[in-house]
């Protein structure tokens, strides 16, 4: 099983995000500078939880929130 | 010196070469070491290079590049959503090299190209052609994984938003490249 917390300091680690901003309201595109860093971000979660998503599983995907519970469901 | 619309142009050439080599360079790291992991890190050389070819041209012409805040590749999440895996973004990365030796071969075909403009479309394009063979044969090589049809379908997919998207970049594109080759026919048409 994985730990949401884990997720969310992963996301936020790997954003550079200031504590308390990877609340799960926050909108990931207001949270990077550079669209195709957030595809980076969802290929090293995989890496780092051992998932495999795809891009079906991420349509719905817009807030840090959806993003943890998307890959949460997978552990 | 260099026409307005031109400089515009060159300088988005710029800039999506920088988009491409900042994401590959990111990717590079990611991926897992192997013949995809190689492939991609010459890749993201080449670009870095390119955006380099497009700042020393822009310059030759005795212009400055503009910095501009949005690059093609930029609009690609938005119009086709997220990429969640390494052959989902190689699908993606065939069809926008696809697009970019298309858009440069329109562009080499303009009249009265200056020829330092013309030289770095050639040296370009020769780059974007192993571009697209290393890609395509990634994505042969994971088709045990992931499925013909399924990769497919998946370019197919892409395919479609970057229709979409090339056709609200071509709005600007095409405006500025009409009003190039009329002031150039002008131009050669001057007594």
């Amino acid at each position: 099983m994985i730990d949401p917390k884990a997720v969310r300091g992963w996301i936020s680690t790997f954003l550079r995000l200031q504590p308390g901003r990877a609340v799960d309201g926050a909108v990931l595109t207001d949270l990077v500078t550079e669209s195709f860093v957030l595809v980076q971000l969802v290929i090293d979660l995989q890496e780092e939880f051992g998932i495999r998503l795809s891009g079906e599983d991420l349509r719905d995907v817009r807030s840090v929130g959806d993003l943890i519970t998307t890959i949460t469901s997978r552990g | 010196m260099i026409h307005e619309n031109e400089l515009w142009i060159l300088s988005f050439y710029r800039r999506s070469e920088i988009s491409g080599a900042l994401f590959f360079g990111r990717l590079a790291q990611t991926v897992r070491a192997g013949a995809i992991q190689r492939d991609l890190t010459k890749h993201f050389s080449d670009e870095s290079l390119h955006a380099w070819y497009w700042t020393d041209c822009i310059e030759k012409l005795g212009a400055k590049p503009i910095a501009l805040d949005h690059s093609y590749q930029d609009q690609y999440i938005e119009a086709a959503g997220l990429p969640g895996n390494i052959m989902e973004i190689l699908a993606i990365t065939q069809v926008f090299e696809k697009r970019v030796i298309g858009q440069y071969a329109l562009h080499r075909a303009l009249p009265g190209l200056p020829p330092e403009v013309e030289s770095t479309l050639q040296r370009i394009m020769q780059d974007e052609k192993w571009h697209i063979q290393w890609v395509g044969d990634a994505l042969v090589s994971l088709e045990a994984e992931y499925g013909k049809e399924h990769i497919a379908k998946t370019i197919e997919r892409y395919a479609a938003a970057d229709r979409k998207v090339y056709e609200r970049t071509l709005d600007e594109h095409s405006g500025r490249l009409e009003a190039l080759i009329a002031q150039r026919r002008g131009r050669r048409g001057a007594p």
